[in-house]
């Protein structure tokens, strides 16, 4: 009995130790969406070849992703969350302590909202703003796309059509059943040069690829846009989107267990107009997302390499040049 | 040294190699290699690769990758597109206004119309007092939930679909049966779409047509439960008797009164059959459509799937649960009737 007690003892000491000094099993989501396979592929990349660890990628997405994070503790990665997008839920997580967040991993952030395509804009540059759009709906052909049902944006464009009456100008709206026809809505309006307007965020494929032009709701209003994530509010108003905070969050668990690692991931960083570059030569060469890793982690090591503490970089010293 | 330089040396290809450089991004595996500093080493017999365009690309960098497969492909699709849409557009939008009108008829007649004009239906195919109190009961039910409207849209697009897969199947399924040439020629395409997923054709569904169109999510349905009906008719009529058959040739019948007279009334049950089915696979087909931008429950049911809306997710699928009892019990009740007519 002694014995087992003082083993167990000894286990325990000897544990953390391991772990410190090579890194254990990590489990992270890679999210459905082109970007995010290339930062996931970045962090298991690092995590793998410079800290030690035994890197496990989860397909998931982002409310999946926090479901499981509060139902099970697992993943302990959870990266390019978009916070906007979590709900309430994410929140409660971190009051009760199970997760922290690292850090912005796209900065300044995601940008979401009514785009036109540049052609047009060019064309007829009061479309820039909605004022324009809704005096000339013609000139957008009519239409709005909107997000598929289920989307955080598709109740805020709703909300914003509400407040805007949009249908009363002319212009239809039209929701999407999947993210997938909204792009292909955009991809084929934009290559036979036809006019277009619609809900997209970024960094995505087609934002990198298509030139697009931001339609002007006329200013930010904390407040306005707070009202209009509601389903259902009394008064929504009109209100731009704001930047989208695009985090990296941890369990604190996961902290406790690879302190060095958690840095690493808090210092993870990339800009999103970079971002919106990667994915465009992505589309261009017709490469994998995992071929895009490799052209971001041989052509920027200068970005990378910051995030690394000494000795990862010393692994990685020939990559660094 | 890449495992098939032997291949392009012994060819004497060197020359043509070496002046086209077709390479694609650095691979995982370079990077690895580069990064732990491992030098190639002679490889072992088991770890000689297949032969695939991407390996002799190694060899040989004049030499396509796959990824240039997959890339001809979708330019050549895409070129082919334009002229594609040009006859195909005029020919299915008939389809958009189909579908289009019957969600206007279905979603703007007021529910006090439509309901009992349901229940009128039902009680004209099937005669039975019993099924007419629980197609009501449900539908009301799902009214209740305030469901009432995605239920009238999804049932509007089973309904169009549905009457065309009949319109253009059992023409088809007759065509089968008279000729075998013509079964051997749709037997294997209808095994392929029965057995492609959805989700295939779907990708070329998109690009062909616009997809703010209503006509995309019709052709998905329509060539996903097109095929019972059809398999079904050519059955049906090669079933009948030869007997009777015989019969009626005695009786002097041309081809045509054959057909009409005889064979159809006789191969009712197992057409039918087929109409049943192919009901039941529009609406199984209704979730996936509503990737497409089709409106009704299959909506509820991927806002269920994304948001993990739980409660949603599954009154929506028990919504269609209840579409499916009550269009299975009506269709099964006029088979019963047809076959009871016959025996009688």
């Amino acid at each position: 009995m002694r014995k087992s007690i003082l083993g167990a003892a000894l286990c325990a000491l000897t544990l953390p130790a391991v772990a410190q000094a090579d890194c254990g099993e990590v489990s992270i989501t890679e999210m459905n969406w082109a970007s995010n396979a290339i930062v996931t592929g970045v962090a298991k990349f690092i995590m793998e070849e410079g800290y030690g660890c035994d890197v496990t990628v989860v397909p998931s997405d982002t409310v999946p992703a926090v479901t499981s994070v509060a139902e099970n503790g697992e993943p302990d990665i959870v990266t390019e969350l978009w916070l906007n997008s979590t709900g309430e839920v994410y929140n409660q997580l971190e009051e009760q302590g199970k997760v922290e967040r690292l850090g912005k991993v796209l900065t300044p952030g995601g940008v979401e909202g009514w785009w036109i395509p540049t052609y047009l804009a060019e064309e007829h540059p009061e479309l820039k703003t909605i004022d324009g759009i809704m005096e000339n709906p013609e000139l957008v052909g009519a239409r709005f796309n909107n997000c598929p049902d289920g989307w955080g944006c598709r109740v805020v464009s709703d909300n914003l059509i509400r407040a805007l009456d949009l249908e009363e100008s002319g212009i239809e709206v039209f929701n999407h059943g999947s993210g997938e026809t909204l792009a292909s809505s955009m991809a084929s309006a934009v290559q036979s040069e036809e006019p277009w307007l619609g809900y997209y965020w970024g960094p995505t494929v087609p934002l990198g690829k298509y030139d697009m032009t931001k339609v002007d709701m006329g200013g930010y209003d904390q407040a306005v846009h707070e009202r209009n994530m509601n389903a259902d509010t009394d008064n929504p108003g009109v209100s731009d989107f704001p930047a989208a905070p695009v985090l990296t969050s941890i369990t604190t668990d996961f902290r406790e267990r690879e302190p060095e690692v958690a840095d690493m991931l808090s210092k993870m960083t990339f800009e999103t107009a970079h971002m919106s570059a990667l994915l465009a030569w992505m589309d261009e060469n017709n490469a994998s997302a995992e071929e895009t890793t490799v052209y971001f982690l041989s052509n920027n090591s200068d970005i990378w390499s910051d995030w690394l503490n000494d000795s990862a970089r010393q692994k990685l010293a020939a990559l660094l040049n | 040294m890449a495992t098939y330089d032997f291949v392009f040396s012994k060819l004497g290809l060197q020359d043509w190699c070496a002046q086209d450089q077709s390479t694609g991004p650095m691979s995982m595996k370079d990077l690895l290699s580069k990064s732990r500093g491992e030098t190639e080493t002679s490889q072992s017999i088991w770890e000689v690769p297949f032969p695939s365009m991407d390996n002799l690309n190694e060899a040989c960098r004049a030499f396509p990758q796959s990824r240039e497969l997959t890339k001809g492909l979708e330019n050549g699709f895409l070129s082919v597109k334009d002229s594609l849409s040009i006859f195909l557009d005029p020919l299915t939008q008939p389809l958009s206004w189909f579908l289009d009108g019957a969600l206007y008829f279905m979603l703007a007649t007021p529910w006090w119309i439509i309901i009992p004009l349901l229940l009128l239906v039902v009680q004209l195919v099937t005669k039975s007092w019993r099924l007419v109190a629980f197609v009501g009961f449900s539908i009301c039910t799902l009214a209740f939930i305030d469901h009432y409207e995605y239920a009238m849209q999804t049932l509007a697009i089973i309904f169009v679909c549905a009457f065309l897969c009949v319109l253009f199947g059992v023409p088809i399924g007759i065509a089968m049966s008279r000729s075998d040439t013509m079964q051997r020629l749709t037997i294997p395409i209808l095994d392929m779409l029965q057995t492609l997923p959805p989700f295939v054709y779907l990708i070329p569904l998109i690009f062909l047509f616009s997809v703010t169109e209503s006509k995309l999510y019709g052709i998905a349905i329509i060539l996903y439960a097109i095929v019972p009906v059809i398999r079904l008719t050519n059955l049906g009529i090669r079933l009948v008797d030869k007997d009777v058959i015989e019969a009626a040739d005695a009786f002097g019948m041309t081809k045509q009164q054959k057909l009409y007279r005889v064979q159809i009334p006789l191969a009712l049950p197992n057409i039918m059959a087929g109409v049943n089915q192919t009901i039941m696979m529009s609406l199984a087909m209704v979730v996936i459509a509503s990737l497409v931008s089709a409106p009704g429950l299959g909506v509820l049911v991927l806002r269920g799937i994304r948001n993990l809306e739980l409660g949603v997710g599954l009154v929506a699928g028990l919504g269609i649960v209840i579409l499916a009892v009550i269009l299975d019990r009506v269709t099964k009740m006029s088979l019963a009737r047809i076959n009871a007519s016959q025996k009688s």
